[in-house]
């Protein structure tokens, strides 16, 4: 696996998407700005259904909240292709960082926890959550989590230059 | 030494910015990045319905999430005075950085003509209903942006000291 990963990290670094992204003035801190903003729209709609399902502003019906679900969709994925854009310009600097694939398996997590939110039912109880109505336990702890993962990202993105040594 | 300088090498500046704790200068950015999420998202997701998406979500409880914002951007208030203290001779010379508080002082303006709108709060001001409240979203949507924007290039741009 680790040979994989290190020949994946080799072939990456040679090709020109590699130079470009490293190689232009704009590309880093354009796609900074842009993972900046995806996370913005991901937390403003993703963070806010948390809310509503934890009991925050429960007289918001929840199907028509879920219905701003394509944003948060968007967000999620401007931060996965700027992602893409700094592993490619940069990639030996991740592969070697506990903290680059603690973030990575936070956001498999928060995946998990996506599609156990869709797959169990859970959805479909709270679909219906009409105004007032509060939200059933199950659907909580999928909302704590999503919250709590969410933040363990934004935390870990943060810290890869200070806990491992990636920028 | 000047005012900048005296700021940026003052015991309390120094301590956060030479601290090789990751709970001093690390863990101010991601006060920061966290504040920006859900200052900045929940804007946006207000921002969003007033311009039309999801119509049947009614606008008025989503006035909940306002203290949200406000949480976010108190954060971001409080982690921002350090982040500058601790970079004063680079950051209080960068016009970005003017350019940046601007653009947040024009979302926060507009952030607060929509609420007296739509949220029933006592009119400020007799001029907030010369402005379609869909102009206010979208304005508001683009200062936000805009903010992030010139934020981020402080790091890039302007950011030698002169």
């Amino acid at each position: 696996m680790k040979m994989l990963i290190q020949s994946f990290a080799t072939w990456l670094k040679a090709t020109p998407l590699s130079s470009f992204v490293v190689e232009s003035s704009w590309v880093w801190p354009a796609a900074e700005t842009l993972h900046f903003i995806g996370l913005a729209m991901l937390i403003g709609v993703i963070g806010l259904m948390d809310l509503r399902l934890l009991g925050m502003a429960k007289r918001l019906p929840f199907a028509p909240l879920h219905r701003l679900l394509p944003w948060g969709i968007s967000g999620f994925v401007i931060c996965l292709l700027t992602g893409t854009l700094f592993f490619s310009g940069d990639p030996f600097q991740y592969i070697h960082n506990w903290v680059f694939w603690g973030k990575m398996l936070s956001i498999l997590f928060a995946g998990i926890n996506v599609l156990l939110f869709y797959v169990t039912g859970v959805f479909k109880n709270v679909e219906n959550l009409g105004p007032g109505d509060d939200a059933p336990f199950g659907a909580k702890v999928i909302a704590g989590v999503s919250l709590v993962l969410w933040i363990g990202v934004m935390y870990l993105g943060r810290m890869l230059p200070f806990l491992g040594d990636a920028f | 030494m000047n005012f900048l300088a005296s700021i940026e090498q003052s015991g309390f500046s120094t301590w956060i910015r030479e601290s090789p704790s990751v709970w001093a200068y690390p863990t101010i950015l991601f006060l920061h990045t966290v504040g920006l999420g859900f200052l900045v998202g929940a804007s946006m997701a207000i921002d969003l319905r007033v311009l039309g998406f999801s119509p049947q979500l009614p606008l008025e409880p989503m006035k909940r999430f306002v203290p949200v914002m406000w949480f976010g951007f108190w954060i971001n208030a409080a982690s921002g005075v350090l982040l500058v203290m601790i970079d004063a001779t680079k950051m209080l010379v960068n016009p970005l950085f003017y350019i940046k508080i601007g653009f947040i002082a024009l979302a926060l303006v507009s952030g607060r003509m929509i609420a007296n709108r739509e949220f029933g709060t006592p009119s400020t001001g007799k001029s907030s209903a010369v402005i379609p409240v869909k102009a206010l979203a979208g304005a508001s949507l683009f200062f936000w942006v805009a903010a992030v924007t010139a934020g981020r290039l402080t790091a890039y741009l302007f950011s030698h000291p002169s």
